[in-house]
């Protein structure tokens, strides 16, 4: 008896407790996904949520103030909106938003890649459409947005299906497959989806880079042998061209499991392709940077940094390469910077350019004119952060 | 046989009372981390977005049965802001009569470094923490020869 009264009090406080954390701010209550471009122009364009709803908004002083704000979708749907799976933008040649975002469905893990358009420099856009012509109730999603050099917007994404497909067959299946599709008409329509790989990763970004022949070429991680979670290299043809899709990292990484960790890709002029991607290896969380020879090993590799890092992106311009990743430490989250001016045979040391004590969306990496600067949203306040040392 | 014995061997043969995750702060994690008195501690990380995860904390559930000196407790990376979310997903997968915890921390990266630096925040990730002090970890979904090889 003695005891049960003790545990009373004890229950209350733990009680007490958890009601005082609904009342906290959580940092998965509002979403802090995010994307950001620059047009010609040197207007600074940010895609992020508001609720239901994505919103669209232009800076013209390097992201201090937004002058223009714009609801994509005034009728409200559910969006992922966090991580690796965030609302995108991408500037068409003629000045046109192109956006796209992944809508939660009824079931665990499951999504329909969405797409609206804006003719006329924000002010409006189009009613969304789903791209993909499947309209299961499965996952399509992780979407990942380019615009190629003559225009055509290129989406690539998740999709289990073919996983699906297997089930009823009962043959094995890992992981999903990636699809793509495109639009030539200024996404007034977009091409029956194809697919890229089947047995790829469920849950890391696709990323997209442009060719110096204008083409969009895709660096995802993929599914080798039994669980071997590497990555692809692709080039995405618009039409019926051949699909060659490699391996391009020989990391050896086997997980069953959600690395929730995308690459990032930046192909130079010459066309060497940059990269950096995330595996653990030897018992330790790595990003690493390399330059892609699809089908072979990369070469100029090296450990971009270890312990408490994720979430890199990098951006090259003629020779100088930027690297930015997440750095958590036990004082907080820092954003960290490793730049190469010899086209990224050597990276200077780690260097912090900005800290919070907060969370944030994942950093994307942006060029205008021959500068790089980091977009980053600590507890949803957007900010853009220069890469250059203070002198 | 006494009231209090008959009560003690009634909570054995019954699943432990399904209950609605707890919050998991910062100032949380050194508890979490501690040695058991004895036997083994098993921290199962999961998140909903894993298509992975409900399967690890099936298999280390089924584990523990036949283990009475596991202790083990699921861990969702999720908010506990979801846990009305999480604990139908437990019930669904049949092992919500395991001690639950959510993150309550704006940075929920901070948790994952505090819990475990090794780890990038892949999930399921599972922690193994003996009462000597001896820990290791896995990520991806275990099955019963991976989970005997990571308790050695």
């Amino acid at each position: 008896m003695r005891r049960a009264l003790l545990l009373v009090p004890l229950l209350f406080a733990a009680t007490a407790h958890a009601d005082d954390m609904h009342g906290m701010a959580m940092g998965h209550e509002a979403p802090l996904g995010f994307d950001a471009t620059f047009d010609g122009s040197g207007h600074l364009w940010v895609v992020d949520t508001l609720g239901e709803h994505v919103r669209v908004r232009r800076s013209d002083d390097m992201g201090r103030a937004f002058t223009q704000s714009t609801i994509v979708n005034p009728v409200g749907e559910p969006i992922y909106a966090e991580g690796e799976n965030r609302p995108k933008i991408a500037l068409g040649p003629q000045g046109d938003l192109y956006v796209t975002w992944s809508q939660p469905r009824k079931t665990p893990w499951s999504g329909f890649v969405r797409f609206s358009r804006s003719l006329d420099g924000g002010t409006h856009f189009d009613t969304p459409v789903t791209v993909h012509t499947d309209r299961a109730d499965i996952t399509h999603r992780f979407d990942s947005l380019a615009v190629d050099g003559k225009g055509n917007i290129v989406v690539a994404w998740i999709d289990k299906r073919d996983l699906e497909a297997a089930k009823v067959t009962n043959k094995p299946y890992l992981g999903a497959a990636t699809y793509y599709s495109w639009s030539s008409d200024r996404g007034e329509h977009f091409a029956p989806e194809r697919k890229i790989v089947d047995q790829s990763c469920e849950c890391c970004r696709i990323a997209l880079a442009r060719a110096p022949d204008g083409g969009i070429d895709a660096f995802f991680r993929a599914i080798y042998g039994d669980n071997i979670r590497d990555h692809a290299f692709t080039s995405l043809p618009i039409g019926t061209g051949t699909l060659k899709v490699e391996r391009a990292t020989f990391t050896q990484w086997h997980i069953e499991g959600c690395p929730n960790h995308g690459p990032s890709l930046a192909i130079d002029a010459k066309g060497t392709k940059h990269a950096v991607w995330f595996a653990v290896t030897d018992g330790k969380p790595t990003i690493s940077y390399g330059q892609l020879v699809p089908g072979k090993a990369p070469i100029h590799t090296f450990p971009v940094a270890t312990l408490g890092a994720s979430h890199a992106d990098l951006a090259v311009d003629g020779r100088h390469v930027w690297i930015v990743w997440h750095q958590m430490t036990e004082k907080g989250l820092d954003l960290m910077l490793r730049e190469s001016t010899d086209g990224g045979l050597h990276f200077s040391e780690p260097r912090q350019i900005a800290h919070t004590d907060g969370a944030s969306g994942w950093p994307r990496l942006l060029i205008h004119d021959h500068r790089a600067f980091v977009a980053w949203n600590p507890d949803g306040q957007f900010r853009l952060v220069p890469t250059e040392a203070l002198q | 046989m006494k009231p209090l014995v008959a009560l003690a061997m009634l909570s054995l043969a019954l699943p432990a009372h399904a209950a609605a995750p707890t919050a998991l702060g910062i100032a949380d994690v050194p508890a979490l981390l501690a040695p058991p008195a004895k036997g083994t501690k098993i921290v199962a990380l999961w998140a909903l977005d894993c298509a992975y995860c409900e399967q690890n904390l099936s298999a280390l559930r089924a584990w523990q049965r036949n283990h009475a000196d596991v202790d083990l407790v699921f861990v969702a990376t999720d908010s506990i802001t979801q846990a009305d979310t999480l604990e139908k997903r437990l019930h669904a997968a049949n092992v919500d009569d395991v001690p639950s915890r959510a993150y309550a921390e704006r940075t929920p990266d901070r948790i994952n470094f505090l819990i475990d630096q090794t780890w990038g925040g892949e999930t399921p990730r599972t922690l193994v923490i003996h009462a000597d002090g001896r820990r290791r970890a896995a990520s991806g979904a275990l099955d019963e020869g991976r989970i005997a090889k990571l308790l050695l």
